[in-house]
């Protein structure tokens, strides 16, 4: 909906600044009306970002050099930086202020702080650097003025379009940065409470579960209108509403639970009486049974899977065979191209050599790894995906880790299309 | 300590006299016993009594040695229920379906499948708490005999009396000694909370006070009115999104997980009424909720009660003078375009003015450009007879930001440069 001009109101252009305080609220000493004329414009260019922007309580604050958030939701809002900022400009920073918000900055860098053992004012400076970073790389251009004075990753000399984790092991602070200390975003950036803050048992502030609706309904507003938000913010809305976990845990996960899984691994088995049958006759108990599982690993070798990324999977995969009590004579790998290149026991002496290099066909890899005798309990696939599937569930327990590949257009056949990993693999994205 | 040398090993011994040092032991070990509780604003323990008083099963997901046990020992006293813990990784799966014993002639009468001591005990007591600890180490026939347990409360051929509430708890998939997943039938049995430890609330409780569960307390005259509220909720949002029903978890992170059918659903409407009627906070209903039918159904759900919670715009039309407001900007805009809306869909003078004293109440006490796109839309409401109302002229402040805002919007490119 727009407001172009229809109120019909009397004309009456009072002075900014000038408008009387309304009884209720407290007087601000600030340029209000600039202040929310900004907001109007930042809604204007980012309308899915309106819900969170009026979520905030904005607070009149000398303490702030520029405009700072808090981890409930309150905008510290400094006079006499909105009086000698332009409008177009504090729309900008609006949108900046509530990006840290939404991206839940503030428990992101405690996180971070924590993980990279990190500690002290310099450390905050660095996450909030970090986190403006991860904003400004694509918050502005289209209906939003790129403030000169902001921080980009290119201010750091850092590639574009990382996130604030990442950003953080890049660089450190320097005294070429000191210029930038003014820049202070307050405890919504970097999780550190400021003195000025109200805190949580301040007035307006918004309660954990409130910050996640708000989160909620922005994202649920950028992927409804698919095509309105750029790409940043669109991945940022699929991140709020299905967080991704690190893969090395779900691969674990996948591998643990399908090895441990009926037919193989522990389980209790009616086949043979227990040793405590003896002592309670007339009663059938079950026996625990082990068997520890076959796994083959298939490994995709194709030239579209590069050496580290094969590298850190195996090692991975090896790992988590060996700590579910995978013996090294009970795994085998399998080096697959456009055909199977080599079968390999990984108690082989001389370590594990991966050949192949051409384009991609697992079905073969597939076959070879069922063709062993005796057959493999468990088939784990490390793949990129740019491969034909076996039409037919094979007769053992599928994990598939997958490099993740944006689709590659076959310039000899434009509608090929991969196919999807088949439904009935554990599908588990790597890296 | 020397005891009587002429004692026989087989005659029993007489009870010695205790030694001076092991009775300070004792005593010693008798005052660290010792403790206190305190009534304690706790989350996650109030979701943990709400769903144990409305009779559903609770799984809490915890790393080891965060004090789930502990925290189930002060329910168990505080519901003045008494405990039944099992250690679901040491039994056998007989332990739960039952033992089969083989009598004298199996094919005329039968095998019975005889239960276990606990269970037996549970059943003559008819009442109690049922807490199957490590429930994410069992193997998975045990794990099968479980289902059995907490679907249809059956043990063997035993029947666990209604009094019996069940309480489980597993280890996080990451920290599980075999990464064992919860099937997903079981999980939907479940209300899912995780369980971590406050600071405080240890540091407290080394200190010799530990935090007290409180049983809701459950409003006699609000009971009507919180199923009431509970059916509309889940229904409401449910209308409008169909697909919710039910939808089997695909992804990988969320396996073992709360996720929505139509069981998870009932359950929701049960947590919700029991919220209601205790007058529960929206962060425990925000706890359970999400805990039974996953993340993303569940706050969707809290959203469609948020919007409950709002104001009927007919109620705000037919008493503006009375009208109170969300304070916050984003619920405060959503109320206003709901009255908006309303006059839209029956416009008569009437409504159309009161909506407008409705506007000015609300610029008294909010910033005017939450107010821009209700009021914009408002105006252009208005019919050729109707005058336009006199407190119109309190809206030149919010005219000037709009303008400010059109002249700042105008002057940035759009389209280009964008990502």
């Amino acid at each position: 909906m727009s407001a172009s001009g229809s109120v019909p109101a009397p004309r009456s252009d009072p002075a900014p600044g000038s408008e009387p305080a309304p009884p209720v609220r407290a007087p601000l000493r600030l340029d209000t009306e600039k202040l929310f004329a900004a907001r109007l414009h930042a809604v204007r260019a980012r309308p899915y970002l309106a819900t969170a922007l009026f979520a905030m309580h904005v607070v009149e604050s000398r303490w702030v050099p520029t405009m700072a958030v808090d981890r409930y939701w309150r905008c510290y809002v400094s006079p006499g930086f909105v009086d000698r900022t332009p409008v177009e400009e504090l729309a900008s920073v609006w949108v900046h202020e509530v990006s840290h918000l939404l991206r839940d900055h503030a428990r992101r860098g405690d996180l971070a702080m924590r993980t990279l053992d990190l500690d002290g004012p310099a450390d905050r400076l660095r996450v909030n650097l970090a986190a403006d970073c991860e904003i400004n790389d694509d918050a502005f251009g289209d209906g939003l003025v790129r403030p000169a004075d902001a921080i980009y990753p290119d201010t750091l000399g850092l590639v574009e379009g990382q996130l604030m984790e990442d950003y953080l092991r890049q660089f450190t602070i320097d005294t070429k940065y000191q210029r930038l200390v003014w820049l202070e975003c307050g405890s919504g950036a970097d999780g550190l409470e400021r003195e000025w803050e109200f805190g949580p048992d301040g007035a307006h502030g918004l309660a954990d579960h409130e910050r996640d609706l708000v989160r909620f309904r922005v994202a649920r507003g950028i992927l409804g209108r698919p095509g309105h938000a750029p790409a940043g913010w669109r991945r940022w809305a699929e991140e709020a509403l299905h967080p991704p976990q690190p893969w090395r845990q779900l691969l674990s996960a996948a591998i643990r639970s399908t090895v441990a899984a009926a037919g193989a691994g522990a389980d209790y088995d009616y086949g043979r009486p227990a040793r405590r049958s003896s002592g309670l006759p007339g009663v059938v108990l079950p026996s625990l049974r082990h068997r520890p599982p076959r796994v083959t690993v298939v490994v995709d070798t194709s030239g579209s899977v590069s050496d580290t990324e094969l590298g850190t999977a195996l090692l991975e995969t090896a790992a988590i065979l060996h700590a579910v009590g995978g013996r090294r004579d009970l795994v085998s790998v399998v080096s697959c191209d456009a055909a199977a290149q080599s079968v390999q026991q990984a108690a082989a002496a001389g370590g594990l050599a991966l050949v192949g290099g051409g384009g991609t066909d697992l079905r073969t890899g597939f076959a070879a790894a069922l063709k062993r005798r005796p057959a493999p309990d468990v088939v784990v696939v490390l793949t990129d995906g740019q491969t034909p599937w076996p039409s037919a569930p094979p007769p053992c327990r599928t994990v598939v880790g997958l490099f993740p590949r944006d689709r590659v257009v076959d310039e000899e056949d434009p509608d090929y299309v991969p196919d999807d990993p088949p439904s009935w693999a554990k599908v588990v994205t790597l890296g | 300590m020397p005891q009587s040398p002429s004692a026989s090993p087989s005659a029993p011994r007489p009870i010695p006299s205790r030694s001076p040092q092991l009775a300070t032991a004792e005593s010693l070990l008798g005052l660290l016993r010792e403790f206190s509780t305190e009534p304690r604003q706790d989350l996650q323990t109030e979701a943990l009594t709400l769903a144990v008083a409305a009779d559903l099963p609770v799984l809490l997901w915890g790393e080891p040695g965060v004090g789930k046990t502990a925290a189930l020992t002060q329910l168990a006293t505080e519901l003045d229920l008494p405990l039944t813990t099992v250690i679901a990784s040491v039994h056998e799966p007989s332990d739960f379906s039952g033992l089969p014993v083989i009598g004298d002639n199996p094919a005329a009468q039968g095998v019975p499948l005889a239960p276990p001591d606990w269970a037996v005990r549970l059943v003559r007591q008819g009442r109690g708490l049922l807490f199957l600890d490590e429930l994410s180490t069992a193997p998975p026939a045990v794990q099968a005999a479980l289902l059995r347990l907490v679907l249809e409360r059956r043990i063997g051929s035993l029947q666990l009396p209604p009094g019996v509430r069940i309480v489980a708890a597993a280890n996080p998939r990451a920290s599980a000694a075999d990464g064992w997943e919860l099937s997903p039938p079981l999980a939907n049995r479940f209300v899912h909370l995780d369980w971590v430890h406050d600071a405080q609330v240890v540091v407290r409780g080394l200190g010799g006070v530990w935090p007290r569960a409180e049983l809701p307390r459950l409003d006699p005259e609000r009971l009507p009115a919180a199923v009431e509220f509970a059916r509309r909720a889940v229904c409401g949002l449910l209308t409008v999104r169909p697909e919710l029903t039910h939808r089997l978890p695909s992804a990988e992170t969320r396996r073992g997980k709360a996720w929505p059918s139509p069981r998870s659903w009932e359950m929701t409407v049960r947590l919700l009424a029991f919220g209601s009627a205790a007058g529960s906070s929206r962060e425990v209903l925000s706890l359970l909720v999400r805990g039974t039918v996953g993340d993303g159904p569940g706050l969707e759900l809290l959203a469609t009660v948020d919007r409950m919670d709002l104001p009927a715009p007919e109620d705000l039309l037919a008493d503006p003078a009375a009208a109170v407001l969300p304070e916050r900007g984003d619920l405060r805009q959503a109320v206003l375009d709901g009255v908006v809306a309303a006059v839209r869909s029956r416009p008569t003078r009437e409504r159309w003015d009161s909506a407008w004293t409705l506007m000015a109440r609300a610029l008294e006490s909010c910033p005017p450009d939450v107010l821009v796109v209700p009021v914009t839309t408002l105006a252009s409401l208005r019919q050729e007879a109707w005058e336009v109302p006199e407190l119109i002229h309190r809206f030149a402040g919010a005219l000037a930001v709009v303008r400010r805002a059109e002249r700042s919007t105008a002057g940035v490119p759009t389209g280009a440069g964008r990502r």
